[in-house]
């Protein structure tokens, strides 16, 4: 709004300084100095149990992105994780928020239904998870049985291992989603939509090229803020395969919590945290653009 | 997208046998949705002998909620999680309120600077900043207090929270404020009487998610207390120990915990949909 | 000058009155019936000593983690720690001697042996809470004591008369996953003259760097076990298939739900197995010495203990009075006792334990199989590096075990220089 040339500038300058003071001292105290002195720690020989805090230089770097297991495991199945999860997730977020949005009985305790998931806490969702897919005890299967099919030992096998982490991952997050995308849909201006309906437009055509490009601005959000977070999920991989079968479920979060948690390696699970820092960041950047370009397409 | 083909695909069905299968498909949803949460409660219901094999036998008490409010920590915890959460929803809000409003009225460096910082911090992951967020907790001495638990529960909205602000003020207009402050109003009473006012039902969603996400967060929680400040997921992770998991306890203190989460959904879902536009 | 001098009196004053008011010591440790009994003992010593015991429980999630950070930042938030042999030479420089404690000429040697808790100094550096190992356990109402399975091969064949007969839906169940490795690989590993590292069983950080950390993963008896496991799951189904996968947690729910008719578990399970509360097999649960595979004759026995520890970094004073705890502990008998009834573990006092196993007969298995056997094993390895190579194992053997069994070998032997990497 207001131009540099103003004499107003100083007070600008100040007024925007002060908005933002808050939020960038709580950020600096307990945000970035936490991670400045973890990136401190991805150069030196920082074993938790013995501090040396050596400069090593980029040796736990090169020692990280040289590991054939980050490279050929670890990489592939957090991408895969990610674009399964967030795809997932907002395929099934739009078609419920699409449902919310029309009136019809129950429509107030359907919607609170849906929002479950996001009412307890994603470790004990995953422990219930894990249990219900016990290949003896859990109910999945005792459901399967009881229909006359075989059970599954579900996390024995990497793929249906998967299956249950996305499942989890992807329930957790539908609310969230059906939430941003709802208010977005009612939020929407009415006039185009009946002018498609007085046209005999279709259904899906409405859908396609009505209803997506007018939500692109939340449908961006909810995709990049997502995909990050994706990128970084840990607690429910943890808890219900811990990575396994082997290393088959192992992603990018969990290979930094081994070398720093299991292994007390600060300094080289620090390194491989900030690598996965430094490629979400930019994945992060493509992904604004792209999304961002297909959904004005 | 099954929804929106629904009524081509059944078209030439009788209006009510529609009606009955989107009725019929619409309550697999909701079962399906809740059926992890419902099978939770089921199992805490459950005496020890049969918390795994739920579906085993009839036998279900209370006895688990009874052992676990013998605690008194427990109960400790319920106070110290809901006031944490309330704390930290509202300074969270309080901070990133001003911050996104910065992000969205002004452009220029010191706009995108901010914007890029926050960008760059949301993407570094957890693991990589508790353990040193513990040395800096003790350093400071505010490991195990409650200052030490709340202020990085609010550092961590602020990323995601000055996003999404920014969002909402992008969504108000600014001539209001123009007028406001061509009328003679400070930048901060535009700010404080003219935007805000308006970006409040956005404000009320952001604080109902900013609620349940604090009052679920277990990382820090775990990090950053010991025994004074007792919270309610710490409670529940210490009932998995070096010999195994007290799984009926535990399930018994989450489902005492959906609780207030529920009735908050419950009564604040209207606001977060009428203030989630972005 | 006389107020100078007054003044610096007074602070003399001060700081001997601070010193000698030592009011309370504060207990770092992770809630579990073996270390809650333990603390009994210390309030009822702190009650008659006028201390305050402030206990301070911690996740088993982060208790590793926070304790080292506690530790090496020099705070003082603890003056006695839960110890456990597997981080015995991770903490050992950190950590208090505790060879003035005389009590401790009454504790098991072989638990604190040099090897596992002893600092560069050779000094022992634990104060033992219990004995903590696991032992064998079968249905006592489908299996007669004498025919319980003495070999691996025994172990499949009675579990497959079992299951045929329609007593039980699988023989064997026990955790796998990592972190649980102990349950199924590590017993039977060692069952067969097998271990993680070579040469087997030995712990002598020195004779394993000499011997080049060399993983076993490509020996023969390491292949007969991961075959063992493929076929108890595949061909002969005496284990759920789920397995690999399964955490104490799980396996224990089976075998409790009377689903399996043999576990391996941790004696401290001998009261929950048998709790009617807690178990549906209540009362119906005995235990034994292990089966053994193909290349061992001896029984062998798994024994470990959990201690207590004090933080170097802490005050001489406080030093002083956490040892005088620990001195009292080692000595409680009433304690000690009740200890022994509500976990089924050992206590500390090796002279309690004949009177206790002329009473229980759980006590005479464990002394006669496992405390007085000479041929026992240790649970863990004692460098730093040891929970990289136990992961680095368990991926190596659960990869193995979850694929085709024709790939058994390769697969090993893909794994093996992992495993003898993380050691170094």
């Amino acid at each position: 709004m207001a131009s540099g040339s103003r004499p107003l500038f100083g007070e600008q300058q100040r007024f925007m300084l002060l908005l933002v003071l808050p939020a960038g001292l709580l950020m600096l105290l307990f945000q970035v100095v936490p991670i400045v002195i973890g990136a401190n720690a991805s150069f030196r020989d920082w074993a938790l149990y013995n501090p040396k805090k050596v400069w090593v230089g980029l040796a736990h770097y090169q020692a990280v992105i040289t590991d054939p297991a980050f490279l050929e495991v670890v990489l592939p199945n957090t991408f895969l994780f990610m674009v399964v999860s967030v795809l997932g997730a907002l395929a099934l977020g739009l078609a419920l928020a699409l449902l919310l949005n029309r009136p019809f009985r129950g429509q107030k305790l359907v919607q609170t239904v849906l929002l479950v998931p996001l009412m307890v806490a994603p470790v004990i969702a995953a422990i219930m998870m894990r249990w219900m897919f016990n290949d003896q005890f859990g109910i999945v299967n005792a459901v399967l049985e009881g229909l006359g099919f075989e059970g599954q030992p579900w996390l024995v096998e990497r793929w249906t291992a998967f299956g249950v982490i996305l499942l989890t991952d992807i329930w957790l997050w539908t609310p969230w989603y059906t939430l941003l995308l709802l208010a977005g849909l009612q939020s929407l201006p009415r006039e185009p939509f009946e002018a498609a309906e007085i046209d005999g437009t279709s259904t899906w055509r409405v859908f396609t090229h009505l209803t997506v490009p007018m939500l692109r601005p939340v449908i961006v959000v909810c995709v990049v803020i997502r995909a990050i977070d994706a990128f970084r999920t840990f607690d429910i991989v943890w808890t219900l395969t811990g990575g396994g079968p082997g290393r088959s479920t192992e992603l990018f979060s969990l290979y930094a919590y081994v070398l720093a948690f299991l292994n007390l390696d600060l300094g080289r699970g620090s390194a491989a945290a900030m690598i996965g820092g430094l490629i979400i960041l930019v994945v992060g950047v493509v992904l604004y653009r792209v999304t961002d370009r297909i959904a004005k397409a | 997208m099954a929804m929106v083909r629904q009524p081509m695909l059944f078209a030439n069905l009788p209006l009510g046998v529609r009606r009955l299968l989107f009725g019929l498909a619409i309550v697999g949803i909701c079962f399906l949705f809740a059926f992890p949460v419902l099978w939770l409660i089921l199992t805490s219901l459950r005496p020890e002998s049969g918390v795994y094999y739920v579906h085993r036998g009839t036998e279900f008490t209370l006895g688990n909620f009874a052992e676990v409010f013998q605690d008194e920590r427990v109960v400790e915890a319920f106070a110290n999680s809901a006031v944490i959460a309330t704390l930290a929803t509202f300074f969270s809000l309080l901070v990133t309120v001003s911050s996104g409003y910065m992000l969205s009225r002004f452009k220029g460096p010191v706009s995108s600077t901010w914007f890029g910082t926050i960008y760059i911090f949301r993407c570094v992951p957890y693991i990589s900043w508790v353990i040193p967020l513990y040395f800096v907790a003790q350093s400071w001495g505010l490991y195990d207090t409650y200052v030490g638990l709340l202020l990085p529960h609010i550092a961590v909205h602020i990323c995601f929270f000055s996003w999404l602000m920014k969002g909402f003020f992008d969504g108000i207009d600014p001539s209001m404020e123009h007028a406001a402050l061509i009328d003679g109003c400070t930048r901060w009473g535009a700010f404080l009487r003219v935007a805000l006012p308006s970006a409040i039902p956005a404000i009320a969603a952001l604080g109902v998610l900013c609620w349940l996400f604090t009052w679920n967060e277990f990382l820090f929680a775990l990090i950053l207390t010991g025994n004074r400040v007792p919270v309610i997921t710490v409670v529940m992770a210490q009932f998995v120990t070096e010999m195994g998991l007290r799984w009926n306890l535990m399930a018994a203190t989450a489902v005492m915990a959906l609780v207030p989460a529920f009735l908050l959904a419950l009564f604040g879902q209207k606001y977060v949909i009428r203030g989630l536009r972005l | 000058m006389l107020r100078r001098a007054l003044l610096a009196a007074a602070a003399v004053l001060a700081a001997g009155t601070a010193q000698a008011q030592v009011k309370e010591l504060r207990i770092g440790y992770q809630p579990s019936p073996i270390q809650d009994a333990s603390i009994a003992m210390f309030e009822s010593w702190g009650a008659k000593k006028g201390i305050k015991i402030v206990k301070v429980p911690n996740s088993y999630g982060v208790y590793v983690e926070k304790m080292t950070a506690s530790l090496t930042s020099n705070s003082d938030q603890y003056d006695v720690i839960w110890h456990n042999d597997d981080w015995g030479q991770l903490w050992a420089h950190l950590l208090e001697p505790t060879d003035d404690i005389e009590a401790l000429k009454y504790a098991e040697k072989w638990g604190m042996d040099k090897v596992v808790f002893g600092n560069a100094q050779g000094q022992n550096t634990v104060v033992p809470m219990g004995q903590t190992f696991s032992v064998f356990f079968y249905r006592s109402d489908l299996v007669k004591p004498e025919e319980v399975p003495k070999t691996l091969a025994g172990l499949v064949e009675t579990s497959k008369k079992l299951q045929a007969a329609g007593k039980v839906k699988f023989g064997y169940v026990g955790g796998m996953a990592m972190n649980h490795s102990w349950f199924s690989w590590l017993w039977s590993m060692w069952a067969n003259n097998c271990d993680v590292l070579a040469p087997p069983y030995e712990r002598d950080n020195k004779k394993l760097a000499a011997n080049g950390w060399k993983s076993m993963m490509t020996e023969p008896c390491m292949k007969e076990t991961v075959e063992y496991w493929w076929d108890a799951i595949n061909t002969h189904k005496i284990s759920p298939r789920g397995m690999p996968a399964y955490d104490r947690n799980e396996a224990n729910a089976i075998f409790m739900g009377g689903d399996a008719a043999f576990t391996v578990a941790d004696t401290l399970w001998w009261g929950t197995f048998n709790d009617p509360a807690k178990s549906k097999m209540a009362g119906k649960i005995a235990a034994a010495r292990f089966p053994l595979g193909p290349n061992r004759k001896d029984p062998f026995a798994w024994d470990d203990i959990w201690g207590w520890a004090i933080p170097k970094s802490i005050s001489p004073e406080r030093k002083a009075l956490a040892k005088e705890m620990l001195a009292a502990m080692m000595v409680d008998k009433e304690g000690q006792m009740k200890m022994f009834k509500a976990t089924g573990a050992p206590p500390p006092n090796t002279t309690f334990w004949p009177e206790i196993s002329a009473a229980d007969p759980f006590m005479k298995l464990l002394k006669e199989s496992v405390l007085d056997s000479p041929h026992k094993v240790r649970g863990a390895y004692y460098f730093a590096n040891w929970p990289a190579v136990h992961k680095a194992f368990n991926d190596t053997v659960t990869k193995a075990v979850t694929g085709k069994r024709e790939d058994i070998a390769k697969v090993l032997a893909e794994g093996a220089p992992s495993v003898s990497k993380a050691a170094q």
